[in-house]
C-alpha cells in the first residue's frame, strides 16, 4: 500500500495511484500560525489588522466584511496610499513556538506540512473597498488598481518569507476566490493583466524556498483560468465546482495541475445532511471524474464542515468508492 | 454617428465619464428625452444579454449600469413629472439569513435600467418585510427575492409564500446560485432567472 504521499503523488503524474486521495488527507494544516489575523467570533464584529470591520451575525456559516458607507475603509482607490496600511509582520518571542513545535511533530513522510494563507490578493481589494467598487475600478483607476495589487504582493511576499523562514511548510493553501458558481469575476484577459504577474511572483518565491506543493482554492468556476493557474505554479486547484467541466479539465490539462473537488458543500454539508446523500454525490464524482488527477473533495476551503459530521462521513464514502473502483 | 447611437455606445462600453456630456449634446442637437433614455435602455437590454451569454463580466455590467444611471440624472430634469417611462416598483432583497449582496445588486441596476423604480431592501430580509414594502410603496407590481445559501432556500419559499398570501395578484420572480426554475415554480413564484441580465428580461416579461 502507497502512503499517502506516494499515493497523492501517483494521482498527481498519472500514474498509479492505489486508492483515491481521500480529501485533505495529504495536507497537515498548522493553523497555530501567528499570522496576525483578526477574525470574530460567531455574534461579534471586529476591525481587522488592516482597518477592515468584519461581522459574524449569529445563524451564519462566515463572517463577512462591511461596506456601508460608514464602515467601508477605502471608498476611492486612488487615494490607497492613505488609507491602505498593511499589518506589521514583527511578531513577540516565542510567537513561532507552537506553529513550530507543531509543525515539527508531523509525519513528514506521509504528510506536508501545510500553512494557510487567506484572503488572497484579489479577495483583498474587495475587502478594502467593497465588490462593486473593487470590479468598476479595475476599468476606472486601473492604474491605482495595480499599485494597489503590487503593495498587497509586496505584503504576501512578507508574510511568505516569515513563514518559510519560521515554518518551512512543505505545502501552502491558498484562499483567492475568483469566480461565482457560474462564472469567473474578471474576463480572464483582466484577471491576467492585473493577477498572473503577482500570483508568478508569490508562488514563485514559495516554491524557491522548499515548498513543494501549491494549494490554491477557489470555489467557483475558473476552468478560464486554468492556463494562468499553470502559469502561476499552482499544483492543486482546491474547491473545483461541477459548474467546470471537470473531465475536460482533466483531459486537458490533467498533466500539469490537478484538480480538487467535485462535491458542491452546498449540496452535501446542511443542517438536515445525510449519509446516503454525500454517499450519491461522492459516487458521481468519483465515477465522473475518475482516479488521476483529480481528487474527490468537498469544495470547502480547509479540511472541516459547516455542519458536524459532514466531513468524516464524506471520508467514510470515498473509502467506499476506493473499494469499488480500485 | 448620430448623438443618439454615440449615448448607447458609450453607455455598452460603460464610458461614465464621458456620458453625461454626450447624453446634453444629444437634447442639444434634439433629440427626445424620451428617445435617448429608450437607447440607454435598449443598450443596457444588450449588456444583459452578453452577461447572460459569458461573453463580458461582473465588471463590464457594473460600469454599464453605472454610465446609464449618469446618463438618467442629465434626462431627469428634462423628464421630470413624466411616469409614462416606468414599469413599475419592483420589491428586491436578499431573504432572511443570508448577507450575500452582490448578485442582488447586480439585479437591482439591470431592473433599474430596463425602467423599473427599484426598492432595495438590503439583505437578510424577513418574508414580512417584502410585505410591509408592498403596503407602503405606490405602483409595486413586482417582487424579486434573492438566496445564494442552500440553507436559505427554506426563507425564499417563505417570503414568496408570505408574499403570495398577502397580496395573491403580486408577481414575484426568484433567484441565486441553488435556485432552479423547478424549485421556483415548486414554492410558487412566477418566474426564474439565472442571472442578472436574463432576470431583466423575465421581470419584464411578468408585468408586460
Amino acid at each position: 500500500m502507497l502512503t499517502i504521499k506516494e499515493n497523492l503523488k501517483e494521482v498527481m503524474t498519472g500514474g498509479k495511484p492505489d486508492r483515491f486521495v481521500k480529501q485533505y488527507e495529504f495536507l497537515q494544516m498548522i493553523m497555530s500560525v501567528p499570522s496576525g489575523r483578526v477574525k470574530p467570533q460567531i455574534g461579534e464584529e471586529v476591525i481587522n489588522e488592516w482597518g477592515v470591520t468584519i461581522r459574524w451575525p449569529e445563524g451564519q456559516i462566515a463572517a463577512f466584511p462591511v461596506h456601508d458607507a460608514e464602515h467601508i475603509l477605502l471608498k476611492d482607490v486612488t487615494e490607497w496610499k492613505e488609507y491602505v496600511k498593511a499589518p506589521s509582520m514583527e511578531r513577540s518571542e516565542g510567537a513561532w513556538d507552537q506553529a513550530i513545535a507543531d509543525a515539527n511533530a508531523v509525519d513528514r513522510d506521509n504528510k506536508y506540512v501545510a500553512a494557510f494563507i487567506a484572503p488572497g490578493v484579489f479577495e483583498m481589494t474587495h475587502y478594502l473597498m467593497g465588490m462593486e467598487n473593487a470590479l468598476m475600478s479595475f476599468y476606472e483607476e486601473p492604474e491605482a488598481m495595480q499599485e494597489l495589487i503590487d503593495y498587497l504582493t509586496e505584503f504576501e511576499l512578507d508574510y511568505a518569507k516569515a513563514l518559510v523562514e519560521n515554518l518551512h511548510p512543505d505545502a501552502i493553501l491558498h484562499h483567492d476566490d475568483w469566480g461565482s458558481q457560474l462564472s469567473t469575476f474578471l474576463s480572464p484577459a483582466m484577471f491576467e493583466e492585473f493577477f498572473l504577474e503577482s500570483y508568478k511572483k508569490i508562488y514563485g518565491f514559495y516554491k524557491a524556498n522548499g515548498v513543494e506543493l501549491i494549494v490554491h482554492h477557489s470555489d467557483s468556476f475558473a476552468a478560464t483560468l486554468v492556463p494562468n493557474m499553470i502559469e502561476m505554479g499552482v499544483d492543486i486547484w482546491q474547491g473545483v465546482m461541477n459548474t467546470n467541466n471537470i473531465p475536460e479539465m482533466i483531459k486537458q490539462y490533467g498533466d500539469k495541475i490537478t484538480f480538487m473537488g467535485g462535491i458542491h458543500s452546498g449540496i452535501i454539508d446542511h443542517p438536515d445532511w445525510s449519509q446516503e446523500q454525500i454517499a450519491a454525490e461522492v459516487k458521481r464524482t468519483c465515477e465522473e471524474n475518475g482516479k488521476i488527477y483529480f481528487i474527490p473533495s468537498s469544495c470547502q476551503g480547509l479540511p472541516g464542515s459547516s455542519f458536524p459530521g459532514v466531513y468524516e462521513a464524506t471520508d467514510v464514502e470515498v473509502d467506499k468508492m476506493t473499494k469499488q473502483l480500485f | 454617428m448620430s448623438k443618439i447611437e454615440e449615448v448607447k455606445a458609450l453607455v455598452e462600453a460603460g464610458k461614465s465619464k464621458k456620458i453625461a456630456a454626450a447624453v446634453q449634446e444629444a437634447l442639444d442637437a434634439g433629440d427626445k428625452a424620451q428617445d435617448i433614455l429608450d437607447a440607454m435602455v435598449a443598450s443596457m437590454s444588450v449588456v444583459g444579454d452578453k452577461f447572460s451569454a459569458g461573453e463580458i463580466f461582473v465588471p463590464e455590467m457594473l460600469i454599464a449600469a453605472k454610465s446609464m444611471s449618469k446618463g438618467v440624472e442629465v434626462l431627469k430634469p428634462v423628464m421630470a413629472g413624466d411616469t409614462s417611462n416606468s414599469l413599475g416598483t419592483c420589491i428586491m432583497g436578499t431573504v432572511a439569513g443570508d448577507l450575500h449582496d452582490i448578485g442582488k445588486n447586480l439585479v437591482v441596476m439591470m431592473l433599474e435600467s430596463a425602467g423599473f423604480d427599484m426598492v432595495d431592501l438590503g439583505v437578510d430580509v424577513p418574508a414580512e418585510k417584502f410585505v410591509e414594502a408592498i403596503k407602503e410603496n405606490k405602483n409595486v407590481v413586482l417582487v424579486a427575492c434573492s438566496g445564494l445559501l442552500t440553507t436559505t432556500m427554506p426563507a425564499l419559499k417563505e417570503a414568496v409564500q408570505t408574499v403570495k398570501a398577502a397580496f395573491p395578484d403580486m408577481k414575484v420572480i426568484v433567484g441565486g446560485a441553488p435556485v432552479t426554475p423547478e424549485y421556483a415554480a415548486e414554492i410558487g413564484a412566477d418566474g426564474y432567472a439565472p442571472d442578472a441580465g436574463s432576470a431583466a428580461v423575465k421581470a419584464k416579461e411578468l408585468v408586460a
